[in-house]
């Protein structure tokens, strides 16, 4: 009983999630702690951004291609930032904690991925 | 002149030689667990939970909860992470994993060890976002990755429920 709702709940705020993050067209957003560092469209194939994120260890740097988002290399000392890999659906996040560095993907890349807003 | 020093009784002896052997335990399975191929920077099996249930089973609710306090403490210490955000967060998920589980094994009566450690993780869980959100990345964006973890934690908590209760029947087999 108990692992029926457990598993009723999460799957519930899973999908509750999935549709609020998921709408619009698809953005890669950097954070540093509250603020939000840079937001940009996935480009297209070919075009890789770069961007430096300045945390509180230092810079960690992120590469965003048509293909997904991921840190290239971070100040902390566990990497697991870097292990985490690259991401590419909304919904899905990946976190520096010791650096305080959030990557945050919002909307869909199936609704519209590319469009020129870029804030820096 | 004749002072003898108070000696304590077999029982009381009994209970903290097996309060550390928990904890060995617990640090052990700590330790191990940080040297295992990382499955995500949010998940560990919780395997060191398993002694925390062996704690409360055997030992009661004060034994499991000093005991789940004190192996993040030793088992950071090892591992070179004590006082980082890594100890920070794993000591707000121990904690907040005891008292679920204690809170669980008085209030509802006839739960399983299995219930019980379904209960931790999922606070275990729920209890590192809560904390990383409000100390280290004040960003609503983290609870993204939520569900998915608990799903695993539901499925972690099960098999170390099943682990502990299987210990403790083996326990009460052989004494």
């Amino acid at each position: 009983m108990l692992l029926l709702i457990s598993l009723a709940g999460i799957l519930y705020a899973w999908q509750w999630i999935h549709t609020e993050a998921g709408t619009g067209p698809a953005m890669v957003e950097i954070y540093h702690d509250e603020v939000l560092l840079a937001q940009y469209p996935f480009p297209e194939p070919g075009k890789i951004i770069h961007f430096e994120a300045e945390g509180e260890l230092g810079i960690s740097e992120i590469i965003i291609d048509s293909e997904g988002v991921h840190f290239s290399s971070s100040p902390c000392r566990t990497q697991y930032c870097i292990s985490n890999g690259r991401h590419s659906e909304g919904g899905e996040i990946i976190a520096c904690v010791p650096n305080r560095i959030l990557i945050a993907i919002k909307g869909s890349r199936i609704n519209g991925s590319h469009y020129d807003a870029m804030v820096e | 002149m004749n002072r003898s020093i108070p000696r304590p009784s077999l029982p009381a002896l009994e209970h903290k030689a097996k309060w550390l052997s928990l904890l060995l335990l617990a640090v052990s399975l700590h330790v191990f667990e940080a040297a295992l191929p990382s499955l995500g920077p949010w998940f560990k099996p919780g395997l060191a939970n398993i002694a925390t249930l062996l704690a409360l089973a055997i030992l009661g609710p004060s034994a499991a909860a000093m005991l789940a306090i004190w192996r993040v403490i030793v088992g950071s210490f090892l591992i070179g992470t004590l006082f980082t955000p890594t100890f920070i967060i794993s000591l707000a998920g121990g904690v907040a994993a005891a008292i679920a589980m204690l809170t669980a094994w008085r209030l509802l009566p006839g739960i399983t060890l299995i219930g019980v450690s379904l209960i931790g993780a999922l606070a275990h869980m729920t209890v590192q976002f809560v904390t990383v959100e409000s100390l280290f990345i004040h960003q609503q964006a983290l609870y993204y990755l939520l569900p998915p973890l608990l799903l695993l934690s539901v499925f972690t908590g099960w098999i170390n429920g099943g682990l502990a209760a299987y210990i403790v029947s083996q326990l009460k087999e052989s004494d």
